[in-house]
C-alpha cells in the first residue's frame, strides 16, 4: 500500500511539474499573415517581385465551428478586433490613402465596427494590443465605411488577403458568408 | 492509511478540476501547456490555416495581455514572429534539420525579430529595428545569425546580409516538444532570455536592453 502511495505521489508530482512547463501552446485561432504584393517573401527569394512590399497584415484566424458568427459571436454595433487574440495589425511600408485620407507609413491596429449591411473600418494608432477591450477612439487615425457582400460558400476560417486594383489594392476580409473590401490607394 | 490516501486523491482531483475550470473560464488568454491542436482540414477555396501556424512572442512575455490588463504602460522591448512546424514522429535535428546548414528557425517565412529599443547580445550592440533570425545548428552548439534580408521566405538565406552571429550551447529537454517553440523569459525588467525548443533540444539566447 505504502509503495503504491509513494508511486502515486511520485507520478502525480511528475505530471504536475510537466503541466507547469511554461510554454506557449499552439493556438486554436492560429496567426497568419498576408502581404501586398501577395506572397511577397516567396517572390523575393525567387527574384520575381516586380514591385516593393507595400502592406502586411498580421491577424489570428478564428474558425466558425458551426456557430453563427455575425450578429451573434461578433455582435452588431460593437468594435471587433478583426480576428482573435491580439488585435489585427496592418503595416504600410509607404504612405497610402484610405477613404480619401492620407495614412503615413507605419504600423497600425485595424478594427471593424460591424453591422449587417456595412462595416466601419477603424485604423488606430495603439499597437501591440489584445482584443478590442481597451479600444480608444481618441487614437483613431481614420474611419471609413465599406459595404457588406455575401460569399457563395461558407468560409470556415476567417481569411484576409490583398487584391490588386486599378488604383492600388483592396484588403479583403471574409468569414462565414460575409465579405468586405477595404480600398487602399497608392 | 487508506483514509489518508482517499483524502489525498480527493484533494488532488479537486485541485485538478479547479485548474481545469480556470482554464475554461479564461480561454481567451494563452494557456501555458504544450497541447498540440490540429488545424481543421480545408473546407473552402479560401485560404486555409497553415499546417505550421504562425505565432508571435513578446518581451515582456504576453505584452498585449499585460497592456490590456493595465499591468504595463511601458512600450514592449522585443517581438518575434515565427511559424511552428511539428515533429510528427520525425527525427528533427540531424534529420529534418541538417547540421551545419542554415535553418529558418521555424517554417514558411524567415523568423522575424524586432527590437523596439537598443539591445545587447553577447556584448554586441544591436540597433532598434527589425531583423531576420536564423540558425546554423550543430550537435552541441547553435550559431544564431541576425540578418537584414527582411520579408523573405526562409528556405534561402542571403548570407551577404548577415549582420552578426552568436553561439549558444545545446541543452537537452526532459520531454519531447512536438511544436517548435520560441518563448521569452524574464531575468529582470531589462534582461530577457529567448528560449528555443523542439524535439529534445533546447537553446537559450540572453538579450539585455
Amino acid at each position: 500500500m505504502r509503495k503504491i502511495f509513494v508511486l502515486f505521489v511520485f507520478s502525480f508530482s511528475f505530471l504536475y511539474s510537466f503541466s507547469q512547463t511554461k510554454l506557449p501552446e499552439v493556438d486554436k485561432s492560429p496567426m497568419d499573415v498576408s502581404y501586398y504584393p501577395g506572397n511577397y517573401p516567396i517572390l523575393k527569394i525567387q527574384n520575381k517581385a516586380t514591385e516593393p512590399l507595400v502592406a502586411r497584415v498580421l491577424y489570428s484566424r478564428p474558425q466558425k465551428q458551426g456557430r453563427k458568427i455575425f450578429g451573434e459571436l461578433v455582435e452588431y454595433g460593437k468594435v471587433w478586433r478583426l480576428g482573435a487574440n491580439e488585435a489585427t495589425e496592418i503595416e504600410f511600408h509607404k504612405d497610402v490613402k484610405i477613404g480619401g485620407k492620407k495614412v503615413a507609413k507605419g504600423r497600425y491596429t485595424l478594427y471593424a465596427l460591424v453591422y449587417e449591411n456595412t462595416w466601419t473600418m477603424i485604423l488606430n494608432k495603439d499597437t501591440d494590443t489584445w482584443g478590442a477591450f481597451k479600444y480608444d477612439s481618441k487614437k483613431d487615425v481614420l474611419r471609413t465605411d465599406v459595404p457588406v457582400e455575401k460569399t457563395d460558400e461558407v468560409v470556415e476560417s476567417m481569411s484576409m488577403w490583398f487584391e490588386k486594383t486599378t488604383s492600388g489594392m483592396s484588403l479583403i476580409i471574409a468569414w462565414e458568408q460575409v465579405k468586405v473590401s477595404l480600398p487602399i490607394t497608392l | 492509511m487508506r483514509k489518508n490516501l482517499l483524502v489525498f486523491v480527493t484533494s488532488v482531483l479537486f485541485f485538478c478540476c479547479k485548474e481545469e475550470e480556470k482554464k475554461t473560464a479564461d480561454n481567451d488568454a494563452p494557456s501555458k501547456i504544450e497541447t498540440p491542436v490540429k488545424v481543421l482540414p480545408p473546407v473552402t477555396h479560401y485560404t486555409v490555416p497553415d499546417h505550421s501556424p504562425m505565432d508571435m512572442v513578446y518581451f515582456p512575455a504576453d505584452y498585449p495581455l499585460l497592456k490590456m490588463a493595465g499591468k504595463t504602460t511601458a512600450l514592449p522591448l522585443m517581438r518575434i514572429i515565427y511559424s511552428r512546424p511539428q515533429k510528427e514522429k520525425r527525427k528533427i535535428f540531424d534529420g529534418l534539420v541538417k547540421y551545419n546548414s542554415p535553418w529558418r528557425l521555424g517554417a514558411n517565412e524567415a523568423t522575424e525579430i524586432e527590437f523596439f529599443s537598443a539591445a545587447k547580445i553577447q556584448n554586441k550592440t544591436i540597433k532598434p529595428g527589425r531583423y531576420i533570425l536564423y540558425c546554423i545548428p550543430q550537435e552541441t552548439k547553435w550559431t544564431l545569425v541576425l540578418n537584414s534580408n527582411l520579408y523573405s521566405w526562409g528556405l534561402e538565406q542571403n548570407r551577404q546580409k548577415d549582420l552578426m552571429q552568436f553561439e549558444v550551447p545545446v541543452e537537452k529537454n526532459t520531454v519531447i516538444i512536438e511544436y517548435f517553440t520560441i518563448a521569452t523569459e524574464k531575468r529582470s525588467d531589462k534582461d530577457a532570455e529567448i528560449i528555443f525548443l523542439w524535439d529534445d533540444v533546447k537553446t537559450k539566447l540572453s538579450v539585455s536592453f
